[in-house]
């Protein structure tokens, strides 16, 4: 059944984040603020950076707002403005990978000013951006969040998000797809993956893809090939999901901008669950400088070797 | 050549083809995404989504080979792939945004090198296009010069009909004789009337008025509010009808492997960089400039042609939401 | 005197990707005491378990393993202190993505074996070949390796031939 899913407060949220800008681009907080700002299509959103308090105006927080914006942030972006703070629109699940980025060394806290957003939900990639937000339209991501507030910023607007309780989507995909055999597992992302053009967009978005020079794309070893072809397509996905096990923050960029709509995120959300079970590891606001797989304790499961 | 063809007798056509071997190419639902494909059965086609990739990869694959090699102690053989075992292939359903493309394609591919492998495909395929019912803010091929009636690059063109079936016209020699191969299926033009077809929102581009305005701004401070944003993918140019920069890679091991051609995109940062290490294009800026530039003026130069059918795919499937009909429409203003 | 061979229909292509440490040792030692192990087993030295990059997992597959087995020192023994542990740690995920995106388990085994465990690595490799021969080959990734996109695909019996050679 279809439950409308209540965005009131976003007006308001919107507001309070522009006054905010304001204030901070004005006194000289920051240099810089990588925000949203609405688009030329219907009810539509981008991000944006503005370094001018004329511009904080143009900032807004909508159902649309999909984008992480800590990607902006990484070593993989260098065309936005380093000198001093800078200013950054987070939702929960973005602060999450600001806070893995920090655990990272790849950004100081102090050289942030976070501005929160309280999040009811945003929208999925497969629906119109002018559409309204509802359990069927909502992200996937958001029907398990946790984050609707986020924690430890430097500014968040008072309202509070209603958000009923939901099906948890991927919670369920991932128990449908574990009850499978092997080879019925194996057919269902064959398919998935031979749609894949590897046009890294799932790299390119990913706040953890900050490595100056991916794997995939060095050729002296050939780890992957370059080929869009089932073959290194797989090989492509897997060494991903590994690479970001015990560092993806769930915040399902990868998915959204997917052109040809390959559930990824269900790899890193399997990933997670294993890091749950196995080590009681959960990505979160805090600050951790070691993830569960560049540490370990004597006593770690070790069932499966003989 | 105008006729009439049943929904029924379009699907005989298709099984029909499918049956003597012949490639038939159509829309169809791949693990959720709509996209063009061989089809095994006609029922299979899907004609009312646009496809997420375009139909230049009948043409111009995502990857092919080109020349495998072979190498055992001393002695290494070199193997060409003959283009002459590419299928006969029908590609249908094709909008007009898609198939509208393929003449424009067809300009770089013919031009100084004759590049065999599009031109056999092209050679060996026939496009029938549809007409387009349905647009979202994103569509604009009435901006460049376009609309979802435009039989530019179909031989044969097909337009639903309100009582059912469609109104079918051959705009070349493979059209017709794809209508006289198949006599039986086509009854003479009836009286029913088009549907109502899309109607995309958008006001037509000064594409003169644009060209002029990049000739002078190579260099220009807009360029970076634009593109500060983009990430760097290759989403914009791989799901682009027009867009047919591709790379050359050796795959394989020490014994044996091939040589093969690979869609390429200009806005990974790879894609200019140098053996020495530098790049010429070192910013995002500098090279979605690069992806404006080469659609609205260096092929114009060239060829006298737009690089772009205002398909929309981009805008829907950026990642950043960048969006071009937006970008060229504040630059006609300026 | 040798033990008679016996004859099979499928020999299983196992990788070993073990450290030099133990294992290697380990298996040397099962040599020069004239232990006797399936030689379907080939073995590949890196200096540590920490070291073996679950991309080698996925390449041995995709270039014709069978079956393939991770083998170091014991926890607690590593020359490095403590690249075993990390080690531990990155395959028992691994497994698990592995698992979720179709492959059988059965056909990836992880065991710790000493220098001094001759013993255990003739065990260790038996019981994984045998297991691997009752299987039968893995097909999945050869046949990913003989698929095009279908724009790509024009049947040719030069990606037939590859294959075979696998």
């Amino acid at each position: 059944m279809t439950k409308s899913i209540d965005t009131s407060i976003y007006a308001a949220v919107s507001e309070a984040i522009r006054a905010e800008a304001q204030r901070i681009l004005s006194d000289g907080t920051v240099t810089a603020i990588v925000g949203y700002a609405a688009a030329r299509r219907k009810g539509s959103a981008q991000p944006i950076v503005i370094s001018s308090a004329d511009d904080a105006a143009k900032l807004i927080f909508t159902p649309a707002c999909v984008n992480n914006l800590a990607v902006y942030l990484t070593k993989a972006k260098k065309e936005i403005p380093k000198k001093g703070k800078v200013g950054i629109v987070v939702k929960g699940c973005d602060l999450k990978a600001l806070s893995g980025l920090m655990g990272e060394s790849q950004l100081k806290r102090e050289d942030l000013y976070l501005i929160g957003v309280p999040c009811a939900g945003v929208l999925a990639s497969t629906v119109q951006p002018a559409t309204e937000l509802t359990s069927d339209s909502i992200a996937p991501k958001c029907t398990e969040c946790d984050a609707q507030l986020p924690g430890g910023c430097d500014f968040v607007p008072p309202q509070a998000p209603l958000t009923p309780g939901q099906t948890r989507k991927y919670a369920a995909e991932i128990a449908r797809l574990e009850a499978l055999t092997p080879a019925e597992r194996w057919a269902y992302w064959k398919e998935q993956f031979s749609k894949c053009i590897k046009c890294y967009a799932c790299r390119q978005v990913c706040p953890f893809c900050f490595c100056e020079q991916c794997l995939c794309d060095r050729n002296k070893p050939q780890m992957v090939d370059t080929t869009p072809r089932p073959a290194g397509n797989t090989a492509w996905h897997i060494v991903r999901a590994m690479h970001l096990a015990g560092r993806c923050a769930g915040c399902a960029e990868c998915e959204r901008v997917c052109p040809m709509d390959i559930p990824l995120n269900l790899l890193n959300r399997k990933m997670a669950k294993e890091l749950k079970e196995l080590y009681d590891y959960e990505a979160g606001f805090e600050v951790n400088d070691k993830g569960p797989l560049n540490s370990y304790t004597e006593k770690d499961d070790q069932s499966f070797i003989k | 050549m105008q006729k009439f063809i049943s929904e029924q007798n379009l699907h005989t056509l298709l099984d029909k083809l499918i049956a003597e071997g012949t490639r038939v190419v159509a829309p169809r639902m791949n693990a959720g995404t709509p996209l063009y494909e061989p089809l095994k059965s006609a029922s299979e086609m899907v004609a009312d989504q646009l496809p997420r990739r375009s139909g230049k990869e009948a043409f111009f694959p995502l990857c092919e080979d080109i020349m495998t090699y072979e190498k055992e102690g001393q002695k290494v053989t070199l193997k060409d792939i003959d283009p002459a075992r590419f299928p006969e292939t029908v590609l249908v359903g094709v909008r007009p945004c898609d198939a509208a493309a393929i003449p424009v394609l067809d300009a770089v591919f013919s031009w100084d090198y004759k590049d065999e492998f599009f031109l056999e495909r092209r050679k060996k395929t026939t496009i029938v296009g549809l007409a387009c019912t349905s647009a979202d803010d994103a569509c604009f091929c009435t901006a460049v010069g376009l609309s979802p009636s435009e039989t530019r690059g179909s031989d044969l063109f097909l337009t639903p009909l309100e009582d059912g079936g469609y109104a079918c016209e051959s705009y070349s020699e493979k059209g017709e004789a794809l209508i006289k191969g198949h006599l039986e299926l086509f009854a003479e033009p009836g009286n029913s009337r088009a549907v109502s077809l899309a109607q995309p929102q958008t006001e037509k581009f000064d594409l003169k008025k644009v060209k002029a305005w990049l000739d002078e701004h190579f260099e220009d401070s807009s360029w970076d509010s634009i593109a500060t944003r983009c990430v760097g993918c290759g989403a914009c140019a791989f799901v682009c009808p027009v867009c047919h920069c591709f790379d050359i890679v050796d795959e394989g091991t020490e014994k044996s492997g091939k040589r093969r051609k690979n869609w390429d995109a200009c806005g990974f940062w790879k894609f200019t960089h140098h053996a020495s290490g530098h790049n010429p294009r070192d910013q995002q800026p500098k090279r979605y400039r690069n992806r404006i530039m080469h659609k609205f003026k260096y092929y114009e130069d060239k060829f006298g042609q737009t690089l772009c059918t205002g398909c929309g795919r981009c805008i829907r499937l950026c990642p950043v939401g960048i969006d071009i009909a937006q970008i060229v429409e504040e630059i006609s203003k300026k | 005197m040798h033990p008679e061979k016996q004859k099979h229909t499928f020999e299983p292509k196992i990788i070993a990707f073990v450290c030099t440490w133990c294992t290697y040792a380990g298996a040397d030692l099962a040599g020069t005491s004239r232990m006797q192990y399936p030689p379907n087993v080939r073995v590949l030295k890196f200096p540590c378990t920490g070291r073996i990059d679950p991309v080698f997992i996925l390449k041995a597959f995709q270039q014709g393993a069978d079956g393939v087995l991770v083998s170091g020192c014991h926890p607690g023994d590593c020359h490095y202190i403590a690249g075993n542990f990390h080690a531990r740690r990155r395959f028992a995920v691994f497994r698990k993505l592995l698992e979720f995106v179709g492959v059988d388990l059965n056909r990836l085994q992880f065991s710790w074996v000493s220098a001094a465990e001759g013993g255990k690595w003739v065990e260790v490799v038996t019981d994984l070949t045998e297991k691997v021969r009752a299987m039968g080959p893995m097909t999945e990734f050869r046949e990913l390796a003989l698929e095009e996109q279908w724009s790509g695909a024009i049947n040719t019996p030069e990606l037939e031939e590859a294959y075979n050679q696998i």
